[in-house]
């Protein structure tokens, strides 16, 4: 399984793999992504079977990069890890399509409640 | 019968950009920051609510919120806590010796994109946060428009001030 992890921060995107091994996501590949731009590009060129995505980002947001994503057919699994998490942009969310909202600061147990369904 | 006649001072005075104090207080600014260090610094790390002198080489990082409410989430540390900060959140990625420029930036925009994500949950929306950005401290807000919180990490100060720019481009005088 491989998931893909785009935040435009080097650093969040370390917490974010540090926490999926904390979960127990040890055994997945992670791709990094830099920019929606830069996830819409390895979602076509590495095929992950799950987006981890933030939301505010320079370039292409994760929500415009989810709508395009779906714009184009890609039906990839897709959840955002973001520190925003009021319920305005959880309904935006979910009718982007994304399967759910991991608002920051998360821990392990926020990880595996979310994703325990996905990456079965 | 006297009709009374409508000045519409009333609706001005209801207009007023609302002050920050009357949005949101100290103990949940506190509350958040506590929240965002326990997850992402270390679950050990604890923040004493303390005043402390701030170094002169403080650093600053920020991120801005647009809406009901205008102003910026400021998180300000000395320069050496700011590269604490970003070893601890590195942890085993952090280099040996000499930590990059780029990654304090990113560490503590980092932060601050979390409180502010979270201040801005609590303020009246809909608004906009912007990306986090990184430099000399900005300069404060109103008075009257702050909210800020000192506290200790590891001993070092360290502020977080929810405040409105510097002079308020949105604000029509009565």
């Amino acid at each position: 399984m491989k998931i893909l992890v785009a935040d435009d921060s080097r650093v969040m995107r370390q917490i974010v793999i540090r926490t999926l091994r904390q979960a127990g996501y040890d055994d997945h590949d992670i791709v990094e992504a830099e920019d929606g731009r830069d996830a819409y590009d390895k979602v076509r060129s590495e095929s992950p079977d799950l987006v981890l995505s933030d939301w505010n980002m320079p370039n292409m947001t994760g929500l415009e990069c989810l709508q395009a994503l779906r714009g184009s057919g890609s039906s990839v699994p897709f959840g955002f890890v973001t520190s925003e998490g009021s319920a305005e942009m959880r309904e935006k969310a979910a009718d982007a399509g994304a399967l759910f909202l991991i608002a920051k600061p998360f821990t392990a147990d926020t990880f595996t409640e979310h994703l325990e369904g996905v990456l079965a | 019968m006297t009709v009374p006649t409508d000045s519409g001072e009333r609706r001005r005075a209801g207009d007023r950009p609302p002050l920050v104090t009357e949005l949101i207080d100290g103990a949940t600014v506190q509350e958040i920051t506590e929240q965002a260090w326990l997850a992402l610094v270390g679950e050990d790390e604890v923040l004493v609510p303390l005043p402390a002198p701030m170094p002169a080489d403080a650093l600053s990082s920020w991120v801005e919120i647009v809406g009901p409410w205008t102003g910026s989430v400021v998180l300000t540390c000395g320069r050496d806590t700011a590269l604490a900060l970003t070893r601890a959140l590195l942890r085993e990625h952090a280099p040996e010796v000499l930590i990059k420029e780029e990654d304090v930036d990113d560490a503590l925009g980092e932060l601050a994109n979390v409180v502010g994500g979270n201040v801005k949950a609590v303020l009246p929306g809909p608004s906009v946060l912007g990306l986090p950005e990184t430099g000399s401290t900005p300069p404060p807000g109103r008075e009257a428009d702050t909210c800020r919180v000192d506290v200790l990490w590891r001993g070092e100060p360290l502020t977080v001030s929810v405040q409105s720019h510097a002079e308020r481009e949105n604000e029509v005088p009565l």
